[in-house]
C-alpha cells in the first residue's frame, strides 16, 4: 500500500474541517459558491470513502487502513485510526448522508447559510472520526465534537420552539458523555497498572481484565453515554423535541448517523471491554429495548405531527438494534449493524420527504393533508418505498435487518424477541396509516390540490437513498461478507472475557434457583446464563 | 543565627524580569506626567515592557538567592509566563476600552506591571514573609485597579469592597504565619518542612495557623466560603482589570500553596488537613456552578464560574505529586487565556459601564459580530471543558490526576458539577447564536488590539488543545524539580 493511501481515513476525517474553515472566510453573501464547496467537499468525502471501500479486504477482521500517530506521549494517547466490519458501513453511510443533506436543503436555507454548510461539514468530520478512531479519547474528543454544531444546527435554524429543544439535548448527551469520560480515566487508571504504562489504545485495553464490581461500575458509566445517545428508553426524551424542532438536514444526521453513535459505542466499547457485566446487565437492557420498541410504535401511532411520528418510530427501531446486541450472537449483531445502516437510510429519506412536504405547505398535522398522491405523484411514489422498506416489506433493507436481528435473539431471548416482534406489526400499522391518511383519501383542503412537485435536487437526495434500499434489501450479502469476520471477533472477545464472568454469574443462578442446568452448548456463544430460561421463568 | 551573605552573584539576572517591569513601571508614569504627548502611546510601550521581561525571562539562570529565600526554577518561569501572558492580555483589551472610556494614563500600566512583580515575588518566594510582600505588593496594584474607573460608582464600590475584605484577609494570612513562627521558629519553608517532619499532627496550634492562613489565601483564591467578595469586585471593576484580576493573583496564590503544602507533605497525610481543603474545593464547584446558574450579568456569572474553576484546581492539591503540580501549571494558564478572553468580549460592549453588563447585550452578537462571537464562543466551550479546546485538556488533567491518587468520588463530583455548568455556558451561546438582537443593542467596538488579544485566546485555546505536548514536558520538568 503506497503512503498516499496510507493515511487516507485522515483524509476524510480532515478535508471537511479544512474546506470549513477555508469557508470561514468567504463573503457572506457568495451563497451558491459557499454551497457548491460544501457540497464538493461533501461528494469528495464520499468518493475517498469508496476508495476505503475498496481498499478494505473481507474477511479480515482487526482493524485495517490503521495509522497511528504518538500524540500526547505523555498520557499514553495515539492518534489512532482504522476501520474494521462494524465500522465501515456506518462510515459510508455518514458519508452518504451528508451530499444528501447539502442536496436536500440546497434551497430551503435562507437564514446564514454559510455557518450552516461549516456547522454540517465540521459535524460530518466528527461524526467519521468517531467511527474510525481507534483509540479511545479520540473517539471521545470527536463524540464530543459532534455535539456542538448540531446544537447550533438545531438552536439556528429550527423550528419554534428550538432553544429548548437544543439545550435539552445538549445537556442530555453531555451528562452521559462526561461521566463516560470519568470512566475513561479510570479506564486508563486500570489499563496503567495492569500494563505499567499509559495506554489509550482500544485494542489494548481489549486485554484488560477488570475486577466485577468496578466493572459493573464502568459499564454502567459507558452504557448510559450511550442509551442516551441511542436512546434507549426511558432517555429518549430528547429525541422527539430534537428530531421535530432540528431542521430537515439536522434531523437526517441525527437520526440517520448520530444515533447510530450510540449502538456504535455499544459494539465497541461496552461489549469487549465489559464482558461479565455485558453477560450480567444484558437482560436488562434487552428488556429495555423491547420496552422501547413497542413504546415507540404505540407513541408513533396516536402522533397527529408527521415528524414526530417519524422521530417516535425511531426509538422503537433502534430498539430492534440494541435487541439484536444484547443478544450476543453471530446473526443478530450483524442484523443489527445493518439495522443501523437501514434505519439511517429509510429514516433519513423519511425525514427529508417530510421536510420536503413542510417546505411547500408550512404544517406538519397529518389532519392537514389528503388525497397527495394526485398532486405530487413521484413524491408519493418515493414516499411509499421508503415507507416500505421502514416497515420492512421483503425485497427492501427493511425486512433484513429485522429478520436478522429477530431470527438470532431468537435463539436466546425468545420471549423478548416475541414481544418485539409486535413492534413490527405495529410499524406497518402506524407507517401505512401515515402514507394513508396523507396521500390517499379525497382531497379535504383546497391548498393541497396546487402544491409543487418534488424538485431535482431533493430527487437527487432521495436517489441513492432508494437504489440502496433495494440493494440491501436483494442482496444484503455485499454488506454482511464485510462485517461478518469482525462480528466474531468481537463475540469471541467477549466468550474470553466472560469466560470468569459467566462462571459468576452462573454461580449466582445456582444460588438463585438452587437448580443449574448444564450449559448445553447450544449455539449461542456467552451460553452461560442461560438467558433463555430466566426469560421464560 | 548566622548572618549568610544575602547577595550572592548572579542576583541581578535572577530579578531580571521583575527590575524590567518596576523600571519600565516607573518610566511609563514618568512618560504620562511628562510627556503627555506619549500619552496615547502608553499602553504599546506597556506591552514592549512585558515583551522584554517574558524574552529575559531566557536569560534568568536558576537557582536560589538572597540567602535561600527566592528561587528561581521551572515551575517559577511557567507561571512567571502566565502572568505576563495575563497582563499582556489586560493591557491589549484595556487600550481601547480605557481610551473609549477616556481614561486612559500611564499609572494604568504601572500598576499591572508593578502588580505582576508581587505576583512573581509569591511564585518565587521560599519564605513566608516574601509571599506576603508579594501579596501585599499585588493587593495594592488591585486595590486602585479595580477603582480606576473612578467616576463611576460601582467601580470606587468595588474598589472600596476589595480593600476592606482584602486587609481583613491579610490580617488573617499573617496571624496564621505568626503561628506558624512560633510553631517552627521560622517563615523559611525549608526550616519549616523540618519541623513539620517530627511535628505531632495533631497540634492544636499547628491547625490554628493552618486554618488561618488558608482563610487568606482563600480569600484571594475566592474560594467557597471566602467569595462573597468576588461577583461585586469583578462587576464593578473595569472589565480588562476584572479578567485579569480572575487568574493571574490566583495563579500566584495557588503556587504559594503548593511550596507549603510541598514543605507540610509529612504531615499533609495524617491530619485533617487534606479534608478541609477538600471541603473547600467540594463548596467552591457546587456553590459556584450552581449559583452562576441565576446570573444575567455576564461578569458575575464569570466570578462564580471562576469559583468553580479554582474548586476543580484544589482537587490536584489533595495528593501533591509531580503530576498535580503539572495539572495545575497547565489549568492557570488555560483559564488565564479563556477567562481573559472572555472577559475581553464583555469589555467590548460599548454601553454605561456602570450598568450591568447583561446576556441581553450580546444577542445576537454572533452573526453581527462573527469574530467576537466566535471568540466568545470558543472561550465558553473551553471553560465548560469541551474538546479539542485547552479547556478540555486542563480539566482532564486535573481529573486524572485525581483518580490517579484515589479521589474518585471528588472527582466524581467535579464531573457533576461540571455537567452542571455546561448549562450556563451554553447559554452564552445560545444568546450569541439563536436570539434577536435587542433594539438599543451595546455593538462592541475593538481595534486592532482588542482583535489581536482574542486571536491570541483562541489560537492559545486550540493549540494547548491539540497539541498539549510540549507544555506537558515543560510542566512535568518542572514539577519533578519542585518535588523532590
Amino acid at each position: 500500500m503506497g503512503a498516499g493511501v496510507s493515511n487516507i481515513l485522515s483524509w476524510m476525517v480532515w478535508l471537511p474541517i479544512v474546506v470549513a474553515m477555508i469557508l470561514a472566510f468567504f463573503p457572506r453573501h457568495a451563497v451558491t459558491a459557499i454551497k457548491s464547496a460544501g457540497l464538493a467537499a461533501s461528494l469528495v468525502t464520499f468518493g475517498l470513502s469508496f476508495v476505503v471501500l475498496q481498499l478494505f479486504q473481507d474477511g479480515i477482521a482487526n482493524f485495517q487502513l490503521s495509522e497511528s500517530h504518538t500524540w500526547i506521549p505523555q498520557w499514553g494517547i495515539r492518534y489512532a485510526l482504522g476501520v474494521d466490519g462494524i465500522s465501515i458501513w456506518l462510515v459510508m453511510l455518514t458519508t452518504l448522508l451528508t451530499p444528501v443533506v447539502f442536496l436536500s436543503s440546497w434551497n430551503a436555507i435562507h437564514k446564514h447559510p454559510k455557518e450552516y454548510v461549516i456547522a454540517f461539514l465540521i459535524m460530518e468530520a466528527a461524526m467519521i472520526g468517531v467511527f474510525v478512531a481507534t483509540d479511545i479519547l479520540v473517539f471521545y474528543i470527536f463524540f464530543e465534537l459532534t455535539l456542538l454544531p448540531m446544537y447550533l444546527v438545531i438552536g439556528v435554524w429550527g423550528g419554534a420552539n428550538r432553544i429548548y429543544a437544543a439545550i435539552k439535548f445538549f445537556l442530555f448527551t453531555i451528562s452521559g458523555s462526561l461521566l463516560m469520560l470519568l470512566g475513561i480515566i479510570y479506564l486508563g487508571f486500570l489499563q496503567y497498572h495492569e500494563v505499567g504504562r499509559p495506554d489509550f489504545s482500544i485494542t489494548h485495553l481489549y486485554g484488560l481484565s477488570i475486577p466485577m464490581p468496578a466493572q459493573a461500575i464502568l459499564f454502567a458509566a459507558f452504557a448510559l453515554a450511550f442509551a442516551i445517545k441511542v436512546p434507549l428508553f426511558p432517555l429518549h426524551t430528547w429525541l422527539p423535541d430534537a428530531h421535530v424542532e432540528a431542521p430537515t438536514g439536522g434531523s437526517i444526521i441525527l437520526a440517520g448517523v448520530m444515533l447510530k453513535m450510540g449502538t456504535y459505542g455499544f459494539l465497541r466499547f461496552c461489549l469487549p471491554l465489559f464482558p461479565d457485566a455485558t453477560a450480567r446487565y444484558a437482560n436488562l437492557m434487552i428488556v429495555l429495548a423491547v420496552i422501547g420498541v413497542i413504546y415507540g410504535a404505540l407513541v408513533s401511532w396516536v402522533q397527529p405531527d408527521m415528524k414526530k411520528l417519524v422521530a417516535y418510530s425511531s426509538v422503537s427501531h433502534l430498539g430492534f438494534c440494541v435487541l439484536g446486541i444484547f443478544a450476543l450472537n453471530q446473526t443478530a449483531i450483524e442484523g443489527s449493524i445493518l439495522q443501523m445502516v437501514n434505519h439511517g437510510l429509510s429514516t433519513g429519506a423519511l425525514f427529508l420527504l417530510v421536510g420536503v412536504l413542510y417546505e411547500r405547505r408550512h404544517t406538519r398535522m397529518l389532519a392537514d393533508y389528503g388525497g397527495l398522491a394526485a398532486t405530487m405523484p413521484l413524491y408519493a411514489t418515493l414516499f411509499v418505498i421508503t415507507v416500505l422498506a421502514s416497515v420492512g416489506l421483503p425485497g427492501l433493507n427493511g425486512f433484513v435487518g429485522e429478520f436478522l436481528i429477530l431470527a438470532g435473539s431468537f435463539k436466546t431471548h425468545p420471549t423478548a424477541t416475541i414481544a418485539a416482534t409486535a413492534g413490527v406489526i405495529l410499524a406497518a400499522i402506524y407507517l401505512l396509516w401515515l402514507v394513508q391518511r396523507v396521500f390517499f383519501g379525497p382531497v379535504t383542503r383546497e391548498e393541497n390540490r396546487s402544491v409543487p412537485e418534488i424538485a431535482w435536487n431533493e430527487v437527487a437526495a432521495m436517489v441513492p437513498l432508494i437504489a440502496l434500499m433495494v440493494w440491501i434489501g436483494v442482496y444484503p450479502n455485499t454488506f454482511l461478507r464485510k462485517m461478518s469476520p469482525s462480528v466474531q471477533k468481537l463475540l469471541t472477545t467477549v466468550q474470553k472475557g466472560g469466560q470468569r464472568g459467566q462462571v459468576m454469574v452462573a454461580e449466582t443462578l445456582t444460588r438463585r434457583f438452587a437448580a443449574p442446568s448444564p450449559a448445553s452448548g447450544r449455539g449461542t456463544l456467552v451460553s452461560g446464563p442461560r438467558p433463555a430460561q430466566r426469560e421464560g421463568r | 543565627m548566622t548572618l549568610t551573605p544575602l547577595i550572592e552573584p548572579g542576583w541581578l539576572s535572577a530579578i531580571l524580569p521583575e527590575v524590567i517591569l518596576c523600571v519600565a513601571g516607573m518610566l511609563l508614569m514618568l512618560l504620562a506626567a511628562f510627556a503627555p504627548k506619549l500619552r496615547e502611546e502608553t499602553a504599546p510601550l506597556a506591552l514592549i515592557g512585558f515583551i522584554i521581561a517574558a524574552w529575559s525571562e531566557r536569560l534568568v539562570v536558576g537557582g536560589r538567592f538572597f540567602g535561600g529565600t527566592y528561587e528561581i526554577s521551572g515551575i517559577t518561569r511557567i507561571f512567571d509566563i502566565t502572568f505576563l501572558l495575563a497582563a499582556m492580555l489586560a493591557t491589549l483589551f484595556a487600550r481601547e476600552y480605557l481610551q473609549r472610556e477616556n481614561i486612559e494614563g500611564g499609572e494604568f500600566y504601572a500598576l499591572l506591571m508593578w502588580g505582576t512583580v508581587g505576583m512573581m515575588m509569591m511564585a518565587k518566594g521560599l519564605d513566608l514573609l516574601i509571599v506576603i510582600l508579594g501579596l501585599e505588593l499585588l493587593s495594592i496594584c488591585i486595590f486602585v485597579l479595580v477603582g480606576y474607573h473612578r467616576r463611576i460608582p460601582v467601580s470606587n464600590e468595588a474598589s472600596l469592597k476589595y480593600f476592606l475584605m482584602g486587609a481583613f484577609a491579610t490580617g488573617f494570612i499573617l496571624y496564621g504565619t505568626a503561628l506558624f513562627y512560633g510553631a517552627t521558629q521560622s517563615t523559611n519553608f525549608a526550616e519549616m518542612g523540618r519541623v513539620f517532619a517530627t511535628a505531632n499532627p495533631r497540634d492544636p496550634l499547628l491547625s490554628i495557623a493552618f486554618v488561618l492562613l488558608m482563610s487568606g489565601l482563600g480569600f484571594k483564591l475566592a474560594v467557597a466560603p471566602f467569595h462573597g467578595w468576588a461577583p461585586d469586585v469583578y462587576q464593578g471593576a473595569p472589565s480588562p482589570v476584572a479578567g485579569w484580576l480572575s487568574v493571574a493573583p490566583k495563579a500566584a496564590t495557588l503556587i504559594a500553596v503548593i511550596r507549603l503544602f510541598a514543605a507540610m507533605t509529612p504531615l499533609l497525610q495524617h491530619a485533617m488537613w487534606m479534608k478541609m481543603i477538600a471541603a473547600l474545593s467540594i463548596l467552591s464547584m457546587v456553590i459556584g456552578n450552581a449559583v452562576a446558574i441565576a446570573q444575567r450579568d455576564l461578569k458575575r456569572m464569570l466570578a462564580y464560574s471562576g469559583i468553580a474553576h479554582v474548586g476543580y484546581m484544589l482537587i490536584a492539591l489533595l495528593t501533591l505529586r509531580d503530576d498535580s503540580v503539572a495539572a495545575i501549571a497547565i489549568y492557570t494558564i488555560t483559564y488565564a487565556l479563556m477567562n481573559i478572553g472572555a472577559f475581553g468580549v464583555v469589555s467590548m460592549l460599548a454601553k454605561n459601564q456602570n450598568d450591568p453588563q447583561t446576556l441581553d447585550d450580546i444577542a445576537g452578537l454572533g452573526f453581527r459580530r462573527p469574530f467576537y462571537g466566535l471568540a466568545l464562543t470558543v472561550c465558553m466551550f473551553s471553560l465548560s471543558g469541551l474538546p479539542p479546546t485547552a479547556g478540555f485538556i486542563a480539566k482532564f488533567y486535573i481529573f486524572k490526576t485525581a483518580v490517579d491518587s484515589g479521589h474518585v468520588t471528588i472527582a466524581l463530583i467535579g464531573i457533576l458539577t461540571s455537567i452542571v455548568s455546561v448549562y450556563y455556558y451554553l447559554r452564552v451561546v445560545y444568546f450569541l447564536y439563536m436570539k434577536e438582537p435587542p433594539e438599543r443593542e451595546a455593538v462592541p467596538v475593538g481595534g486592532i488590539f482588542a482583535t489581536g488579544a482574542l486571536a491570541i485566546s483562541i489560537i492559545g485555546i486550540f493549540l494547548i488543545g491539540i497539541f498539549p505536548t510540549p507544555l506537558f514536558e515543560m510542566a512535568g520538568a518542572a514539577a519533578r524539580a519542585l518535588l523532590p
